[in-house]
């Protein structure tokens, strides 16, 4: 049995872990017999415990910043701090630090009016995802058209779906446009495609056939397969509605997009 | 390019902490500085910025100074975080790789501060424990930083000084002397900084000193009305820490120092002007017989 002053360094280590993490008032104390000199222990415990929980916010805060403005720096802060004590990270790069964040504020305590901020924080943190990959030109998916024309998609791309509309909510919040933000739909469905570029980190929002058409893209699908993921009737067509023509679905919404380079054949003078 | 290559060594002049908001400028204007210092873990999966810094750092010496290793833990060295250290090592060819004399891992769990160690035989045969494994598998030696504290324990029975010395010792290392980070914690201590930079010269071979830190730090009073002060890396370098520096500068010679500025980031000019007064000590600074070792790219067996 060791004295206070005198235990192990991983007890130590272990005991001062716990208090600085802990929320309620007994839990954050020491054995002041751990500690000497010109302050109290508390008060170094309270600067390691400040230093940690406002690094750990701060990291949210990068990754979720129109949630963060949303809900207001204190507000943010509580739910931050909760989480930290909840699942606090495991490994010192912070920026992978946040992942269940999304899951833990749904249904947090007060956010009764926001149905949509866990969504919110779930499209938020796909974005701090791709903003952290390197733009991959010339690495997506190739589709050959019937024509010779090739369609050559972005890499990375993902498809994010939300019962909200967190794209236009998120552009509007940061915009500071409370009018854009009060004429949004209440609920529905809603699919993004979210893309690294070499300006950054973009997004578009899409309807559900080309949703339909990139997701087929994305897992392999020929140009025929993928047209046929949106024909009527098709197995994965849904219900929603008649799905626009494969031309118009092209030419209204997937090629305009940004994330797709069209490669006509060269002609005869070898000019494409 | 491989284990413990060096692109370029880090030159004894002032260099400048790089910070993600000053990658843009950087890339685009290349601008004046001897060296740039990164923090690694702001690279090991932020693969887009990891790509910028690979451009920069082919026209700038570099160091990477990590803050998660937590050398001080007593359950040892995450081996995927070394890994991790050591990947960008080998892509990025650092000057210099250094950490800090502290602990931030406990029961799996990542607390991201510089949480003192007590100064005992025990943490002394951890850290030479941990520091070789991580010197080990980097294949070169590393610096290990001297923390701003905060408290004290009743535990500790040897001078930080003197910790660090025989730390240098007994596992090869080398040490990153920071400069403010000797007067916050002397003055938290209510120590005269003086001194304890006096105790210091008293126990550190000079040799081993391979860099040394600069920052500015927060004043701020405790409930009971106290001084205390606060290394948060958000202000211009104080008058006293700029005297300590230049006594710091007659004891070592000049030496590689950085310039940290991580909170309320100012414009890269602000940090190139705290630089440029930084270099003028330098160039001030008599040379000493007492150079540092240059960076070993084997560790010592400890």
């Amino acid at each position: 049995m060791h004295a206070p002053s005198e235990q192990p360094l991983a007890a130590l280590q272990a005991a001062m872990s716990a208090a600085l993490l802990a929320s309620d008032p007994a839990g954050q104390v020491l054995p002041a017999a751990l500690f000497t000199g010109a302050h109290a222990g508390a008060v170094g415990l309270r600067v390691h415990r400040n230093t940690v929980l406002a690094a750990l916010s701060h990291a949210l805060r990068l990754s979720h910043v129109a949630v963060d403005r949303l809900v207001g720096e204190a507000f943010f802060d509580r739910m931050a701090i909760d989480y930290a004590r909840a699942q606090p990270p495991r490994a010192p790069q912070l920026d992978e630090y946040g992942a269940g964040f999304a899951a833990f504020i749904e249904g947090f305590p007060g956010t009764g009016s926001l149905p949509y901020l866990a969504e919110l924080a779930r499209f938020e943190w796909q974005l701090a995802r791709l903003a952290r990959m390197r733009a991959a030109p010339g690495a997506g998916p190739v589709l050959q058209l019937d024509d010779g024309v090739r369609l050559r998609f972005a890499a990375p791309l993902w498809l994010h779906g939300a019962s909200h509309p967190v794209g236009e909510m998120r552009a509007a919040i940061l915009a500071e446009d409370a009018a854009a933000l009060a004429r949004l739909p209440a609920g529905g469905d809603f699919h993004y495609a979210l893309w690294r570029s070499d300006a950054g980190v973009n997004v578009r929002p899409l309807g559900e056939c080309s949703a339909r058409f990139l997701a087929a893209v994305y897992a392999g699908a020929s140009a025929n397969e993928a047209l046929a993921a949106i024909a009527p009737g098709s197995a994965t067509a849904g219900g929603g509605g008649d799905p626009p023509g494969s031309a118009e679905l092209l030419g209204r919404e997937i090629l305009p997009a940004g994330f797709v380079q069209v490669e006509r054949p060269a002609d005869g003078c070898g000019r494409p | 390019m491989g284990r413990g290559s060096i692109a370029a060594p880090v030159p004894a002049q002032a260099g400048i902490g790089l910070r993600l908001p000053h990658h843009a400028l950087v890339l685009a204007e290349r601008p004046a500085a001897a060296w740039l210092e990164v923090h690694p873990e702001n690279f090991m999966s932020d693969q887009h910025s990891l790509g910028e810094l690979e451009l920069i750092r082919a026209d700038y010496p570099l160091s990477l100074h990590a803050v998660g290793l937590s050398l001080g833990s007593a359950h040892g060295v995450d081996a995927a975080h070394i890994g991790r250290l050591r990947q960008l090592a080998e892509v990025l060819e650092p000057g210099l790789v250094s950490d800090h004399l502290s602990w931030s891992v406990a029961g799996g769990h990542y607390l991201p501060d510089l949480l003192p160690l007590p100064y005992t035989e025990e943490a002394l045969r951890v850290l030479s424990r941990n520091v070789g494994q991580v010197q080990e598998a980097l294949g070169r030696q590393i610096l290990v930083e001297n923390p701003s504290t905060y408290l004290s324990y009743a535990a500790s029975v040897i001078p930080e000084a003197e910790f660090l010395a025989e730390l240098a010792r007994r596992s090869g290392c080398g040490v990153l002397f920071d400069v403010n980070n000797v007067y916050v914690s002397a003055s938290n201590q209510r120590l005269e900084p003086a001194a304890v930079l006096e105790g210091w010269r008293r126990a550190l071979d000079p040799r081993t000193v391979a860099e040394i830190h600069l920052a500015g730090h927060a004043l701020t009073r405790t409930d009971a009305g106290e001084e205390l002060r606060i290394d948060d890396h958000g202000d211009r370098v104080c008058a006293a820490v700029w005297t300590l520096y230049e006594r710091a500068l007659a004891w070592l010679g000049p030496r590689p120092t950085l310039l940290e500025w991580d909170t309320r980031l100012p414009a890269f000019a602000v940090l190139q002007a705290e630089c440029a007064l930084a270099q003028a000590h330098l160039e001030a600074a008599p040379t000493r017989d007492t150079d540092a070792a240059p960076a070993r790219c084997h560790a010592r067996a400890v």
